[in-house]
């Protein structure tokens, strides 16, 4: 059941989770393959990936749990990793989770990951502390601008990961150029995905 | 008035006017020229500082917020 020849999304069957440290990449990839990755509340905890398996639809994927990294430029061993990883990659879909409390500081590293042409998808993780903390979040706005699938979940509880799973097949490739034409308002939304409900490319 | 971040003292809030250093870590963990922040652990005998930026704390070595430009004319 592997491949999807001509599929939207790459082959479709690896899945790099990509992030800043701290964002809960391991937390999401224990929720999604059921291995055991080592998870803890402070930054640096995964320092070299972990593989696993995910089979969904028929469809076997193999996700990747990457150390967490501020950039694409190799700061420290870890972030090498990361880099590394991705670059072995090129035709995967990269999930790049973000943490719904400090969107900002990890759109730095979805910009460059949009530069890099990867088919993606935006996990915004750690909605429920986001609700805690009173930050609202519009993911059908960001998804409208980005122009890929933004998927609001929590992997401590579970709650949205079957959607960050189905919309996987979803996972495209969007441009900076794209994205500051839609910011300013030159563009018309994309088609495929204005009018969704906001879970995603459907 | 331009002051250097490691001269900020606990609790000040400024405007990012400048990174002096070419090559440096700040951009990607969102200190960026514009960014508001405030100063909120300081640790003593050159020890590194603590900044808020929204919600995200950021930590950096002395000889790096000695880098940092901040505009502390106007009130945050």
């Amino acid at each position: 059941m592997e491949g999807n020849p001509g599929g939207d999304a790459g082959n479709g069957s690896t899945v790099l989770l990509i992030g800043n440290p701290n964002v809960g990449k391991s937390m999401l990839f224990n929720r999604l393959t059921g291995v055991n990755a080592v998870v803890s509340n402070y930054p640096g905890t995964t320092v070299d990936f972990t593989r696993g398996t995910l089979i969904m639809h028929k469809k076997t994927y193999e996700i990747i749990d990457v150390p967490g990294t501020y950039s694409l430029e190799a700061k420290d061993l870890a972030e090498e990793v990361a880099i590394k990883m991705l670059n072995e990659h090129r035709d995967g879909v990269v999930v790049v989770v973000l943490d719904a409390t400090l969107i900002e500081r990890g759109m730095y590293l979805l910009f460059e990951v949009i530069e890099r042409g990867f088919s993606l998808v935006v996990a915004l993780n750690m909605m429920d502390v986001a609700h805690d903390k009173q930050i609202a979040v519009d993911a059908r706005r960001l998804q409208q601008i980005l122009g890929v699938p933004v998927v609001p979940m929590t992997a401590i509880s579970g709650e949205g990961v079957k959607d960050l799973i189905d919309i996987l097949r979803k996972a495209c490739v969007t441009d900076v150029m794209g994205i500051k034409s839609r910011l300013s308002g030159d563009a018309a939304e994309t088609p495929a995905i204005s009018g969704c409900t906001g879970c995603g490319r459907c | 008035m331009q002051r250097k971040l490691s001269e900020l003292g606990f609790g000040d809030t400024g405007v990012v006017a400048g990174i002096k250093k070419s090559r440096h870590d700040l951009n990607c963990m969102g200190v960026r020229v514009g960014k508001k922040l405030k100063m909120i652990t300081k640790q003593p005998i050159k020890g590194p500082v603590v900044v808020l930026i929204g919600e995200a704390e950021v930590a950096m070595g002395l000889e790096l917020a000695e880098e940092v430009m901040i505009d502390v004319s106007e009130p945050v």
